[in-house]
C-alpha cells in the first residue's frame, strides 16, 4: 500500500515538504463582483477552486422555503479538466452528491441561519484543478464566499486533510499522489476551537493513531483559519479606504 | 509553505490574543470577522451582525464596529439590500399577483407593491375599479423596471413600494445598472440632472437608471401625439371610451389623464439623439469604473469620472480593466487635490 | 436522518432533556446498543437482522462475469441498497433522496473499501472471468439505525455465503454443483462493524460553538449510542464509526451537523470499540451453528 518515495528518511516529501508544512495557501475574495453576492477563490498547491454565493434569496421553489430557517443549497462542479487525466464526472456521482451532502449540512450549522426565514443561500462551487483536499479547499473556500457575501455566521469554518504514511508517520496536507497512496482523515473545524464540523476517513488506520492525527489536522486548519481570516481583513481595509466617503 | 507548530491536542482553548486587545470598543474602522469577541461589557445592547454568549459579545459578520448610544452592532462590509422605510429604489417586476405586482429589488425576499399603491391611469384623483385589477398587466408587466419608495416594512423584513409620486413609476429611454449595494450611499436626493441631457436615478439598493432628461417640452409634444400611439400599444381598449368622452376639450383632466396612460407607456421617446445615447453610455460605463475599483457612488465623482473618461475617445475602451483604474485613481485624486 | 413528524415543540423538548439526565424512553442507558437478533436463512447468503423494530434483510449472490479492465485481477463486490415505502412512509419510491445516497456510500465505505472482503481470491482465469458477488440489503422496517444494522448484515451474510467449487483447466471452467462438490466459502479478512452515534446540543447553538472558548462554560454536547428514530430525528448531527476487532479504524464519517469537541470524537470510539467487540463475538456465535 505504501510507497518508499512518498516520504524520505530525510523526512522530505515528494514536493519538497515536511511531515507538517501546509501547500502554499492563497485566497481572494470578491472575485465575481458582479453575478454573486459574495464569491471567492482559493488555492491550495494546485488545487484550485471557486466559489460563489448568491442569497439570501427568495426561494426558487418551495420545497426549498423553511418558515424558521434559511435553507442552504450547495452545488458542486468539478472540471472534468481537473484532474491529470481528463475526466468527466456526471453531477449525478454519488462521490460528488455526498461531498454536496456533506457541505450543507456543515454550513447549516455554521451560518446563523434562522436570523434569514424564508429564504435560500445557493452555493456554488467550481473545482478547476485538483491535486488533493478538493473537499477541504471546498469548505474553505464556501466560507470566504459566505462571510463575503455578509452572510451571519457563527464562526469560520476551516478545512484540512492529514494522512498516515506506513501505518506511523502523519503527514499534513496531502498532494494527489500521496491521497492515492494513503488512507487519510479530511476535517473541518468551527473558528479556532477544537471542535470538528466535518470529519470524514475513509480507510483503515489504527485505533491508536486517531487521536495524533486529530491533533495535527486541527493545528493544520486552525492555521488555515488564520490565512483566510488575514485576507478578509486585508480586503476590508481596502474596502474602507476606497468606499468610504 | 506554511510550517506549522504543532500544538497538544488536549491544549485549552480561546488562545486568540487579538480578542484580548480588542477589550474597548471604539468607533474605528476596526475590521472585524465572524466569531470573534468584541466585548465582555454587558452595558451594551446588541445590533445586526452580532451574537451574544453570557456576557460576550461576538461579530457575526466581516465589517466595521458600529456604536449608537447604547447600541452596538457590526456593519458588513457588503450583503444583501435590506429595504427601509423612505429608500428611493428601483425595482423589476416579477410576477403580476392578485391586486399587486412582485417586484425584485435586490433584498433578501422580493418586495410588493399594491395596486393601491401606484397612480392610477385616468388622474391621481380616481378610485381604484376592478377594471383596474384586470388591466394590470397593461400598468406594468413582468421586467418592467420602475423607480419607487418603501413604503412600510413587513414583519419579517419584506418591503411594500409605493409610486404615488410623479417623480416615480415606469422607466423608460435609458439603461439599468446594478452596482454593489454598499457603494451607494443613503442621502436626502437619489435623483440627479447630469450634463449632456443626461439624469441619473441612484437606487439605494444598488440598482441604477441612467436616462435622457425628461424636458417640459418634450412633454407636451408626447401629450400630443406619441400618447394615442402608446395606448393603442397598451391595447387598453377597455379605457379608450373613457378617453374619447374628454377629447373635444383640452381640458386639465384630459391632459392628466393623457400623462398618466403615458407613465406606462413601453415606448421610449423617439428623438433621442445619438449625443445623448453616447453620453448615457459613457456615464454608465464611468459609474462601472467607480463600481470596479469599490469606491462609493454620488453625484459629484458620477461628473468627475465623466470628465475623467473624456480622455478617452471611444467608448469601448471606458470598459478595460487599465482604463477603468486610471479613471477611478483620477477621481481620488481630483477629491485629494480639492481636499474633500 | 428522517424528518421529523408529529412531535411538538414541547414533547422535543421534553425528550432531549430526559437524554441529558440520562433517560432513554425505552430504559437503555445513553452508551447501550440494542439487542441484535441475527436470523440466517436456510439457502447460504440470507440474513436477516433486527436491532429492536428495525429490521434489515441481506442476500449475498454471485455470478460470473469478467472483470473489469483496469483490475485484471480482482473479482467484482457490489453493494445495493433499497430503501422504499415498505420501512416507513416517510421513504419515497424512486429517485434516492441525498440521505439514502449517504447512508449507501457509508455502507460501501465501511464494508468495500476498507478491504472485508478478499477480492483477489475472487479471480478465476486473470482479466477473463471472476466471480460477481452480490449484496442486496433491503430495508423492511425502520427503527433508527439503519448503518448499523446493514452492516452487520452485509458482513455476516458474506461469511455465511458459500460459492460453488470451480476448476480451470486450460480454456476450460467448471464450475461444481453443490451436490459434486463442498462449496468454498468465500475469505474475510476482517470484520467491520459499524457504530452510529446520535449528537445532541442541549443549548443554544451559540453555547455549542463558542461554548469552552474564551472562558466560556462547556456547552455540553452529547453523544448517544444507536438511536432510535425518534431520537434520530431530535438529534442534531450523526457520528458514524466503523472499526474492526483489530483496533482498526476502517471509516469515520461525521458530514456536517452539530459540530463536536475532538475529545468527544475520541470517547465515541472508544465506546465504540467495546460494542464491536461484542458484536464481531456475537456474529461468531451466530454462524458457528
Amino acid at each position: 500500500m505504501s510507497n518508499k518515495e512518498l516520504y524520505s528518511p530525510e523526512g522530505l516529501r515528494l514536493d519538497g515538504r515536511r511531515w507538517n508544512e501546509l501547500k502554499s495557501f492563497t485566497c481572494k475574495v470578491n472575485t465575481h463582483q458582479t453575478s454573486s453576492d459574495g464569491s471567492s477563490y482559493v488555492q491550495q498547491g494546485n488545487t484550485k477552486v471557486m466559489c460563489k454565493v448568491n442569497g439570501p434569496l427568495e426561494p426558487k421553489s418551495k420545497a426549498n422555503s423553511n418558515n424558521n430557517n434559511a435553507s442552504i443549497t450547495v452545488n458542486l462542479n468539478i472540471a472534468s479538466f481537473s484532474p491529470v487525466e481528463r475526466r468527466k464526472r456526471p453531477k449525478s456521482d454519488r462521490r460528488i452528491k455526498e461531498m454536496m451532502t456533506i457541505l450543507e449540512k456543515t454550513f447549516s450549522e455554521t451560518v446563523i441561519t434562522k436570523l434569514y426565514p424564508r429564504t435560500q443561500i445557493i452555493v456554488d462551487c467550481y473545482v478547476l484543478s485538483q491535486d488533493g483536499g478538493i473537499l477541504s479547499a471546498v469548505a474553505n473556500s464556501v466560507t470566504l464566499a459566505l462571510i463575503d457575501a455578509g452572510i451571519a455566521m457563527y464562526d469560520f469554518v476551516s478545512s484540512i486533510n492529514v494522512g498516515l504514511y506506513n501505518n506511523s508517520i502523519p503527514i499534513l496536507d496531502l498532494n494527489h499522489l500521496e491521497e492515492g497512496d494513503m488512507s487519510f482523515l479530511t476535517l473541518g473545524i468551527v473558528g479556532k476551537s477544537e471542535k470538528l464540523a466535518m470529519m470524514l476517513l475513509e480507510e483503515k488506520i489504527p485505533f491508536d493513531k486517531l487521536e495524533t492525527l486529530l491533533g495535527i489536522g486541527i493545528s493544520g486548519a486552525q492555521r488555515i483559519k488564520d490565512l483566510m481570516d488575514e485576507e478578509l481583513r486585508k480586503h476590508g481595509k481596502l474596502l474602507i479606504s476606497t468606499a468610504a466617503s | 509553505m506554511e510550517i506549522i507548530t504543532i500544538s497538544k491536542f488536549n491544549n485549552n482553548k480561546g488562545l486568540n490574543d487579538e480578542d484580548e486587545e480588542m477589550e474597548d470598543v471604539s468607533n474605528n474602522d476596526q475590521i472585524v470577522t465572524p466569531g470573534e469577541l468584541i466585548t465582555e461589557d454587558t452595558v451594551w445592547m446588541r445590533g445586526h451582525g452580532t451574537f451574544a454568549l453570557g456576557n460576550k459579545t461576538y461579530s457575526s459578520v466581516a465589517g466595521t464596529i458600529l456604536k449608537v448610544n447604547k447600541l452596538l452592532s457590526v456593519k458588513p462590509l457588503k450583503g444583501r439590500y435590506t429595504p427601509e422605510t423612505g429608500d428611493h429604489i428601483i425595482g423589476r417586476v416579477i410576477e403580476v399577483g392578485n391586486r399587486r405586482w412582485k417586484v425584485d429589488i435586490g433584498a433578501r425576499s422580493d418586495a410588493v407593491l399594491l395596486l393601491g399603491s401606484v397612480n392610477l391611469p385616468g388622474g391621481i384623483l380616481r378610485r381604484k375599479s376592478d377594471t383596474d385589477e384586470l388591466t394590470m398587466r397593461n400598468m406594468l408587466k413582468e421586467g418592467d423596471l420602475l423607480n419607487c419608495e418603501v413604503q412600510s416594512l413587513f414583519q419579517d423584513g419584506s418591503a411594500s413600494l409605493h409610486t404615488r409620486s410623479l417623480k416615480y413609476g415606469k422607466l423608460k429611454n435609458g439603461i439599468f445598472l446594478s452596482v454593489p449595494r454598499s457603494l451607494i450611499i443613503r442621502s436626502k436626493n437619489h435623483s440627479f440632472v447630469l450634463q449632456g441631457n443626461v439624469s441619473i436615478i441612484l437606487g439605494v439598493n444598488g440598482y441604477i437608471w441612467i436616462y435622457k432628461t425628461p424636458t417640459v417640452d418634450n412633454r407636451l409634444k408626447t401629450d400630443s401625439t406619441a400618447s394615442t400611439a402608446s395606448k393603442l400599444q397598451s391595447g387598453v381598449m377597455g379605457r379608450q371610451s373613457g378617453y374619447q368622452v374628454g377629447s373635444g376639450s383640452v381640458s386639465l383632466t384630459r391632459l392628466e389623464e393623457e400623462s398618466s396612460w403615458e407613465i406606462y407607456s413601453d415606448k421610449n421617446d423617439e428623438n433621442i439623439s445619438d449625443a445623448i445615447r453616447s453620453n448615457i453610455i459613457r456615464y454608465r460605463n464611468a459609474i462601472q469604473a467607480l463600481a470596479h475599483s469599490q469606491i462609493g457612488i454620488n453625484e459629484s465623482r458620477i461628473n468627475m469620472a465623466y470628465e475623467a473618461s473624456m480622455a478617452y475617445g471611444s467608448l469601448g475602451s471606458l470598459t478595460e480593466p487599465e482604463v477603468m483604474e486610471n479613471i477611478s485613481n483620477d477621481v481620488l485624486n481630483g477629491e485629494k487635490m480639492r481636499g474633500s | 436522518m428522517v424528518k421529523l413528524a408529529g412531535l411538538s415543540l414541547n414533547e422535543q423538548e421534553f425528550l432531549t432533556d430526559s437524554l441529558k439526565q440520562g433517560i432513554r424512553s425505552d430504559g437503555r442507558s445513553l452508551d447501550q446498543f440494542r439487542d441484535v437478533e441475527i436470523t440466517l436463512g436456510d439457502q447460504p447468503g440470507y440474513v436477516d437482522v433486527r436491532l429492536g423494530k428495525t429490521r434489515v434483510a441481506v442476500r449475498v449472490s454471485g455470478s460470473i462475469t469478467k472483470p473489469y479492465e483496469d483490475r485484471p485481477f480482482e473479482g467484482i463486490f457490489t453493494i445495493s441498497t433499497e430503501i422504499g415505502p415498505i420501512a416507513g412512509a416517510f421513504f419515497e419510491n424512486g429517485r434516492p433522496s441525498d440521505e439514502e445516497v449517504l447512508v449507501s456510500r457509508l455502507i460501501e465505505k465501511a464494508i468495500k473499501r476498507s478491504g472485508a472482503l478478499d477480492v483477489e481470491g475472487l479471480c478465476i482465469v486473470a482479466g477473463d472471468k471472476c466471480w460477481n458477488i452480490r449484496a442486496d440489503i433491503h430495508f423492511m422496517d425502520f427503527d433508527g439505525g439503519f448503518i448499523d444494522a446493514s452492516c452487520i448484515g452485509v458482513i455476516t451474510a458474506l461469511q455465511h455465503f458459500s460459492r460453488p467449487e470451480v476448476t480451470v483447466s486450460g480454456e476450460q471452467v467448471v464450475v461444481y454443483s453443490t451436490d459434486e462438490r463442498e462449496p468454498v466459502k468465500l475469505s474475510i479478512l476482517h470484520v467491520p462493524i459499524c457504530v452510529t452515534f446520535a449528537l445532541f446540543n442541549p443549548k443554544e447553538k451559540e453555547e455549542n460553538i463558542k461554548g469552552g472558548a474564551d472562558g466560556n462554560e462547556e456547552a455540553g454536547e452529547f453523544a448517544i449510542v444507536d438511536a432510535t428514530m425518534k431520537e434520530e430525528g431530535l438529534s442534531n448531527g450523526t457520528l458514524t464509526i466503523t472499526m474492526n476487532k483489530n483496533k482498526e479504524i476502517c471509516q469515520i464519517s461525521k458530514s456536517g451537523g452539530l459540530p463536536a469537541e475532538g475529545l468527544m470524537v475520541m470517547d465515541c470510539a472508544n465506546k465504540a470499540y467495546g460494542i464491536v467487540e461484542k458484536l464481531t463475538d456475537q456474529i461468531k456465535e451466530v454462524l458457528k451453528q
